[in-house]
């Protein structure tokens, strides 16, 4: 009698664990999204698309949807359970300009400085974030929806997470991860854009090397930037102040050891925390929705429209210029802040056409132009929508 | 004088630091008061009294407590908001509701007047001195009828512009603005087609990065024009007209060379197994300062 009690209890409390398993509370969309993380992971690892983003997000997005049975105080967005407590600093936003102020300590603007009419292919290439602004919103989203979706054209990955945080929380899952996926992508989405609008001719343009620009200048350089755009969009504040100001310990000179540390350490440690708990946060219930598909298909139209303005921009602003002064007009694509990919594509690009035609150095230019471009757009669509 | 210019300047940011905390209790306001209340809302003891209603109008919470509440122009600390309760604690944007029934012993949000008795209703700071803000009391009031502000936090002192007798009395919420369209509802309705947003937006991206153009287009040729001064000075003209067709690709290419000949020749200081003594210099520092750190001589006389 004694024995048969005993045994029921340990079949009473095997069942309960059973209960308690991923395979008991599995559904067809927790299996699906293991796949896209495994996808994530393999892409990074075989084929080194962005690898540094892509293995936290695809090794997130396996941690977010591991089946749970409710309750136990461990899902992402489970209040109080760790992953919970490290998803807010996407949540409330201050992941983004931690990393911004990374960006800045690791970006050399001299590029810019040297050729400061570059800085308007940045404020072109932001025509994507408005372009699939407008889409969205003829698809039935909400203006704020829109604009969190739009900006995944900015092509930048923690602007795209703050206004998401800011905007439209409960799509900030899709927008994040179509944001970081689109920016692995550039490599593939842009070519055949820049190839469609450019000539042959065009293409071979050889633009005057950039002239040596002096400390003095980098160092005015984000206290004036900074100045100016802030003043211009207050509601950017976070990202442009922590990009500025990341960008003057770098090049103060005098701040050397925290230069290092905001562009190693630091953003090192927040791009895992970012990584990891956006995967974490594409929970299949969450993320498996029509509304995502729609981001994912906006988030590529906005990288092709906003290519096509950097791209068409030059053009354009080619009229007017002088014979020897012209600008290439594969480097458009580059006003995208995908730094440094997007101005790796317009090198590469331009290396097919001519072999000793290097445009990396002209091509970043318009690269951290589309950094300072975006966060003032995503300043101005906070200040206009929230 | 140096240490008295420390001791200025410290006390300067005390002073500063005492003036900000006054300024965020400046940032309440009288949002809207209740008179006659028969049938209205009733208090926590099932009573009908009149009501004050107080309006933290800025971005960061507000502790009113040490505050004071008063319809006497001749005693400003007629009712002190008790400290030390969490309630008085009032966050960004939020309401807090004074009940005007004199009787304070009920609790800290039950203050010592009523409002038919009073011809005005002030707000003062913790200092006892400060009116942070006053409004005259209306006599033709009807029962059940409030006075506020049309948008919250808006609107003069004396009640003449941005108060309204209140269609509906809101106690402890937004006075008009409950049903307001959210700035994306508006957005859409009024620009459907996102043509207004992406040409405004376009219009402020582009004005801000042409600035920023602008600026250092000229910042450059000043900074090009200082160094071939200063070339021409120390080298003559001939050396500054080459120095200029000079472009960042050749200090790039030099740079480059040097750094490859230093890594292939065996000219570097490091090296594996090799010791590389470097000079250490000792930077004056108070810390390590002998001065600070021992006692003066005794001097013989």
């Amino acid at each position: 009698m004694e024995n048969k009690g005993v045994f029921s209890l340990l079949l009473d409390n095997l069942t309960q664990f059973l209960q308690y398993t991923g395979f008991a509370n599995a559904t067809w969309g927790h299996i699906l999204m293991i796949a896209i993380g495994l996808v994530f992971i393999y892409l990074a690892i075989k084929k080194d698309w962005e690898p540094l983003l892509l293995v936290p997000i695809g090794f997130g997005i396996i941690i977010g949807n591991i089946p749970l049975f409710p309750g136990l105080s461990v899902g992402v967005y489970e209040e109080g359970s760790v992953l919970n407590i490290l998803y807010q600093g996407v949540q409330q936003g201050w992941y983004p300009p931690l990393i911004f102020l990374g960006i800045g300590a690791m970006t050399d603007f001299s590029a810019l400085i040297s050729n400061p009419k570059l800085l308007l292919i940045g404020a072109a290439a932001q025509l994507g974030i408005f372009g699939a602004y407008a889409i969205a919103l003829l698809l039935g989203f909400s203006a704020s929806e829109a604009g969190a979706i739009g900006i995944i054209g900015g092509a930048d990955g923690p602007t795209a997470i703050f206004l998401s945080s800011r905007l439209a929380p409960d799509l900030m899952g899709a927008i994040a991860v179509s944001a970081y996926s689109y920016m692995a992508l550039v490599p593939v989405i842009q070519p055949p854009v820049m190839r469609l609008f450019t000539t042959n001719k065009e293409r071979l343009i050889r633009m005057k090397p950039p002239r040596a620009v002096s400390q003095t200048e980098k160092k005015i350089f984000p206290i004036v930037g900074f100045l100016m755009t802030a003043f211009i969009v207050p509601s950017g504040l976070p990202l442009l102040g922590m990009l500025f100001f990341g960008n003057l310990l770098k090049e103060s000179g005098v701040t050397r050891r925290l230069a290092e540390t905001a562009r190693g350490p630091l953003i090192d440690v927040i791009t895992i925390l970012i990584g990891v708990t956006v995967g974490c946060s594409t929970q299949a219930d969450k993320f498996l929705q029509v509304k995502s598909v729609y981001i994912f298909a906006l988030g590529a139209l906005s990288f092709v429209i906003a290519t096509a303005g950097g791209v068409l921009f030059v053009k354009l602003i080619n009229i007017f210029l002088k014979d020897g002064n012209k600008i290439n007009p594969l480097i458009g694509n580059a006003g995208v802040s995908a730094v440094p990919d997007s101005a790796r594509v317009s090198n590469l690009i331009g290396l097919e056409y001519d072999k000793t035609n290097y445009l990396l150095m002209h091509a970043m230019g318009p690269n951290v132009a589309g950094v300072i471009g975006s966060a003032v757009a995503a300043g101005i669509l906070l200040g206009f929508l929230s | 004088m140096k240490r008295i210019l420390q001791i200025f300047l410290f006390s300067g940011l005390m002073l500063a630091g005492i003036n900000l905390n006054a300024q965020s209790q400046a940032d309440m306001c009288i949002n809207e008061y209740l008179v006659i209340n028969t049938s209205d809302f009733e208090d926590d003891f099932g009573q009908h009294n009149g009501w004050i209603e107080l309006f933290n109008s800025s971005y960061g919470t507000v502790n009113i407590g040490g505050c004071y509440l008063t319809n006497d122009p001749g005693n400003l600390t007629k009712y002190i908001i008790p400290k030390g309760d969490v309630l008085t604690k009032i966050k960004p944007r939020q309401h807090i509701l004074f009940w005007a029934d004199n009787q304070p012993f009920r609790g800290t949000f039950h203050i010592n007047f009523s409002l038919q008795e009073s011809d005005e209703i002030l707000f003062v700071a913790s200092d006892g001195k400060t009116i942070i803000d006053r409004i005259k009391v209306r006599r033709d009031l009807d029962s059940n009828v409030s006075y506020g502000r049309l948008d919250d936090g808006i609107g003069t002192r004396d009640g003449s512009e941005g108060w309204q007798i209140m269609q509906r009395t809101s106690p402890s919420t937004n006075n008009t603005g409950v049903d307001k369209e959210s700035a994306s509802v508006i957005f859409k309705r009024v620009d459907p087609f996102g043509g207004i947003m992406a040409f405004t937006a376009m219009s402020v991206v582009f004005l801000a990065l042409i600035l920023l153009y602008i600026v250092f287009k000229y910042i450059g040729k000043y900074n090009i024009k200082k160094s071939r001064e200063r070339t021409e000075q120390v080298h003559g003209k001939e050396v500054a007209d080459k120095e200029e067709e000079n472009s960042a690709e050749i200090y790039a290419a030099i740079s480059t060379a040097m750094h490859l000949y230093s890594m292939d020749s065996e000219s570097h200081d490091i090296e594996n197994t090799i010791l590389t003594i470097a000079r250490v210099t000792k930077n004056y520092s108070p810390w390590s300062s002998k001065i600070y750190t021992l006692r003066e001589s005794p001097k013989r006389k």
